[in-house]
């Protein structure tokens, strides 16, 4: 295969686009936001009903496009970029948790108005 | 690689794909790195996010988010970004195929559909300004438009991106390094709908309900 390496076309990288996922990832993703659009919209749900829906909507999207348009696997070409997204995650829910919980025990501690 | 698929491997001698004279794949290696260089902008995003969820709530007796927020705006913008990623999709698809006008002609849709994003966001802020809702005049208007405008100035930098790849398109065709740059743009274009997911989602659905 060694003709192959000099056509940077030829690299996996390159031979992954495909058309049908993101065809598909498309019409999921926009589907998805839809939905949630049209649940707001409506109403009639508790708010934090609403709120847990609308976030587990938008997370299911975000796992379609990371799968369909960024191609998350476990391939030999993709298995790092999935990793180094896996091992995102735990930074986030630091980041987020932590700063969360220290701004609202502050505000608990402080009385600011408003921060309740 | 799939043509190994069945073969034993034996470790240290198993020759990969990418085992060019040079010893590495300068095109895997820049996409990975890119790739964890989005990762870190992410994180830039998760500290927004952190401040939005802080500061959400302090109107300072100014305009609430039910009064700013206009979801159904947002949803034209939210398919404007998937619109103008599928675009791109189909360039990186014209891209496998060697098609050069394809690539020009899908990243020239991409490029008008994030263009009308861009016009969008900023007819909607210059309408919020005019209002005298501005950033200063609550922490809840602060969070806002720094999150909305920072994901905004990453579809700018975008688009700029792509009218640069467009010219090295036309002028060197794929050569090495065109292509592992239309790969990072197609990480970072795709990227930006993840980001705006979470805005929609968060932002103006959740300040709506």
């Amino acid at each position: 295969m060694s003709h192959e390496l000099h056509n940077p076309l030829h690299h996996p990288e390159v031979q992954l686009a495909s058309t049908p996922r993101y065809v598909v990832g498309f019409l999921v993703s926009a589907a998805l936001m839809a939905l949630s659009f049209l649940i707001v919209r409506r109403g009639g749900l508790p708010a934090l009903d609403a709120q847990v829906l609308i976030a587990a909507i938008a997370l299911a999207a975000v796992l379609v496009q990371s799968y369909l348009l960024f191609h998350l696997n476990f391939s030999e070409t993709q298995r790092w970029h999935t990793a180094a997204f896996v091992l995102t995650i735990p930074l986030f829910v630091l980041l987020v948790g932590l700063s969360m919980w220290m701004f609202h025990a502050l505000a608990a501690r402080t009385m600011i108005p408003g921060m309740h | 690689m799939s043509s190994h698929t069945g073969e034993s491997v034996a470790a240290g001698t198993t020759v990969l794909w990418d085992e060019g004279h040079h010893g590495h794949d300068m095109i895997s290696t820049r996409t990975f790195g890119f790739w964890l260089y989005m990762l870190s902008d992410a994180m830039i995003f998760a500290a927004l996010f952190t401040a939005y969820a802080v500061l959400g709530h302090n109107y300072a007796g100014g305009p609430t988010a039910a009064q700013v927020l206009r979801p159904g705006d947002a949803l034209v913008e939210t398919m404007l970004v998937f619109t103008s990623v599928l675009a791109f999709g189909f360039a990186m698809s014209a891209l496998k195929q060697g098609h050069r006008t394809g690539v020009l002609n899908w990243m020239t849709v991409a490029f008008v559909i994030g263009a009308a994003f861009v016009g969008m966001e900023v007819h909607e802020f210059a309408n919020l300004a005019s209002h005298g809702i501005v950033p200063e005049r609550s922490g809840f208007l602060s969070a806002y438009y720094t999150i909305v405008l920072t994901h905004g100035l990453h579809m700018v930098f975008g688009l700029l991106w792509m009218a640069v790849m467009a010219v090295q398109v036309l002028r060197d065709g794929f050569t090495e390094n065109v292509v592992y740059r239309l790969l990072n743009l197609k990480i970072f274009w795709h990227f930006q709908a993840i980001i705006w997911v979470c805005v929609f989602a968060f932002i103006y659905l959740q300040g709506s309900i």
